[in-house]
């Protein structure tokens, strides 16, 4: 594009500056046309752009939104503690079904308290109208609070995943005519109560705080264990990658000799950092899980498989940063009489120290948003139970928010998909962040030589 | 200001500080020095002249164990630093450093205040007890390199935002706060415009009291301006050694006199 085109005849020089020669035409027109194609590239990227953010925030928005049922609930003594005893390892006994009972009582009291006659609305209709998970959430409540068995208390109630899709407009009226799950005469209720203020939309905080729940209710489901699994894998990555990461690049960068050995090192460093993720991830369930015998889904497993894969990233980068420091910061260290490990830690390091923090960083997030390998090793799986604090809960049964994004676009509800949607925005927050924090300690730490 | 009968003036002191014999320096293949044989007196401004890649800032890099951080460099022949061969596989490079301080061709201060830089030697070699001592020491450096006056106000501003000619005399106040014996300066005012120029060869001139100078500089003038003694090396090879003026009067090679009336070069 830049060529300087050889005319056999050189052309005549045009003698006044006011007047462009065809020449000079020619190469303003050249760049022109460049700058062109950059802006239209730079477009298209932004346009790609906004379009995923669109798309993903216009299907993930509902996450955060979800309604609730506000009815008062008798709790029933005699189903509820049969024994009477207010104790609640006897009342533990009492099974979630009871609780339904319980549950579909009340809401056929609030409904017939309401006046609301809607034709053609069958019981079903009524008692479905609530989450098949607001059992076990009563069942919970009252196991915390036994004091309250007997009494009539305002409970919120999470409504099913139709009636919330009704109200975010995921179902419609004709869509319910053909569902099995709902129908019009069940919406036309919502409605009503809605009109009356018993069912009211809000912020959903248990989308973020509530770990995965089953096929039927998707109303309940969050990304809590999910998040914390990811925050243990990158407390393992950060602790093992980082400092082995560093250490190995300081090493071969500014100790080790240049020979085959090292330029073999090198090379298969580079190599490791282009290996397909889920070859690490069958890496992970040979090595640490049928060798060593860590446990399967577990955090440690997955931080040490991500670690793996995050070691090349960060080894490169810290190598590119120690190798951009000006050579005569190591001279005059030396200079004055620095041994090397002085004159590293106490110039080169420091001087090092953005761009080390930004190829971490950037480490982290890819390892963050990473999905491949933590299926292979069984982080796949249904987890209801939250790990323990760190360091044992490294070892309990967690999941990864990518990969709760990867588990609900698999199931059947469409609700789920909304749920995946808010998974994403969750993390793309997290990596938002930890971008944000790369550019801030690079801005805190650059100094000017 | 400094004309060429600045050298006249006698040289004080004989002792031999420096003595460098059958020196060859092998840069993989090529023989960058060789048969190097030059005694360098203390208290004295040494001069190394020469043209471009004839081996003299190889060779000053020699002396304090520069070339060692050059893995494919290599180094035959003894050079002894008061009768101690400091290529003896005993010697610790770092202490030698200590002993023989440097000053490279652009200046290079640290990324810190003026302060921490004249405050580093000291502080790794544990050459003072506390605060005190150590504020006395950076001002004695500073005070040396003629640059007091100039950054006595704001000693907690960092060292490059010193004009150039102040960074140099930074990174001289920096080799002298060590106590070194020996100050090697490879190019010292190559980067540098006239004033800051006659600045540092003012200094270079006071510092002969207590050091040995060794400096190595692109310009005759310079050499004749602030040097007693004066060896001009040519293809790495050490064509002539002398006193300064005999060397720019009378020399006795005929490469050495093509190159100080400007034949070659």
């Amino acid at each position: 594009m830049t060529d300087i085109p050889m005319s056999s005849e050189a052309q005549p020089r045009s003698n006044s500056l006011l007047s462009q020669d065809a020449r000079t035409r020619k190469r303003n027109a050249t760049e022109k046309r460049f700058r062109m194609y950059g802006v239209i590239a730079i477009g298209i990227a932004m346009a790609a752009l906004v379009i995923l953010l669109t798309s993903i925030v216009s299907d993930g928005a509902g996450a955060f939104r979800q309604s609730y049922l506000s009815i008062p609930v008798a709790l029933d003594a005699e189903t509820l503690d049969p024994n009477g005893n207010r104790d609640p390892a006897e009342m533990s006994k009492v099974l979630t079904l009871s609780y339904g009972k319980v549950l579909d009582k009340a809401v056929e009291t609030a409904v017939a308290d309401s006046g609301i006659a809607i034709e053609g609305l069958t019981s079903s209709d009524t008692s479905n109208l609530i989450s098949k998970e607001a059992s076990a959430q009563l069942r919970n409540h009252v196991l915390a609070n036994p004091e309250q068995v007997g009494q009539t208390v305002d409970f919120n109630v999470l409504v099913n995943g139709r009636v919330d899709g009704y109200f975010k407009g995921r179902v419609s009226m004709e869509s319910a005519a053909r569902d099995a799950n709902t129908s019009p005469q069940q919406l036309q209720l919502a409605d009503a109560l809605k009109e009356q203020g018993e069912l009211v939309t809000r912020f959903n905080w248990n989308f973020i705080t509530n770990p995965d729940a089953s096929d039927q209710r998707p109303e309940a489901a969050g990304v809590g264990v999910a998040i914390i699994g990811s925050a243990y894998m990158m407390l393992v990555v950060l602790f093992l990658a980082v400092p082995i990461g560093v250490a190995a690049s300081i090493y071969l960068e500014e100790f080790a000799p240049q020979n085959r050995w090292t330029d073999m090192i090198e090379v298969n460093i580079s190599n490791l950092a282009a290996v397909p993720s889920i070859v690490f991830g069958i890496l992970g369930l040979a090595a640490f899980i049928n060798f060593v015998g860590l446990p399967q889904s577990a955090p440690i497993v997955g931080g040490l498989v991500l670690t793996l894969m995050t070691l090349p990233t960060i080894i490169i980068s810290t190598r590119a940063a120690l190798k951009s420091v000006p050579p005569s910061i190591r001279d005059a260290a030396l200079g004055v009489g620095a041994s090397k490990m002085q004159s590293i830690f106490h110039h080169v390091l420091p001087l090092a120290m953005p761009g080390i923090l930004t190829g971490t960083i950037i480490g982290l997030a890819q390892a963050l948003g990473e999905t491949a390998p933590l299926l292979l090793i069984g982080m796949v799986a249904f987890v209801r139970e939250f790990p323990a604090a760190p360091p044992e809960g490294l070892w309990d049964p967690a999941s990864a928010l990518p990969v709760q994004v990867y588990n609900w676009t698999q199931r059947a509800d469409p609700a789920f998909i909304e749920r995946a949607s808010g998974a994403i925005i969750v993390l793309l927050i997290f990596l938002f962040c930890m971008n944000l924090l790369a550019i801030f300690l690079r801005r805190r730490f650059e100094r000017r030589w | 200001m400094y004309d060429i009968n600045r050298a006249e003036r006698a040289v004080t002191q004989q002792d031999i500080k420096i003595s460098a014999s059958k020196v060859q320096v092998y840069y993989g293949d090529k023989h960058a020095i060789k048969d190097v044989d030059v005694e360098i007196l203390d208290k004295t401004v040494t001069a190394f002249i020469g043209p471009s890649g004839c081996g003299k800032s190889t060779f000053l890099r020699c002396i304090n164990r520069m070339n060692d951080t050059i893995p494919i460099a290599r180094i035959e022949g003894r050079i002894l630093l008061d009768g101690e061969d400091v290529y003896d596989r005993r010697v610790d490079p770092v202490q030698l450093r200590a002993k023989v301080g440097m000053v490279f061709q652009k200046p290079n201060p640290f990324p810190k205040s003026i302060y921490d830089n004249v405050a580093y030697g000291p502080r790794i070699h544990g050459l003072s007890r506390n605060k005190a001592e150590l504020d006395e020491i950076v001002e004695k450096s500073l005070r040396g390199a003629a640059l007091w006056n100039e950054v006595k106000d704001r000693l907690h501003e960092p060292g490059t935002g010193l004009s150039g000619g102040q960074q140099q005399r930074l990174c001289i106040a920096r080799a002298v706060a060590t106590a070194p014996e020996v100050l090697l300066m490879d190019e010292p005012c190559s980067a540098l415009d006239p004033i800051a120029t006659s600045q540092v060869e003012e200094l270079i001139d006071q510092l002969r009291e207590n050091f040995s100078v060794v400096i190595v500089t692109h310009s005759m003038q310079q050499a004749a301006r602030v040097s007693q003694k004066t060896a001009f090396f040519h293809l790495g090879n050490l064509v002539e050694y002398g006193s300064t003026d005999d060397i720019f009067t009378n020399p006795q090679d005929s490469r050495t006199e093509s190159y100080i009336s400007g034949r070659i070069g």
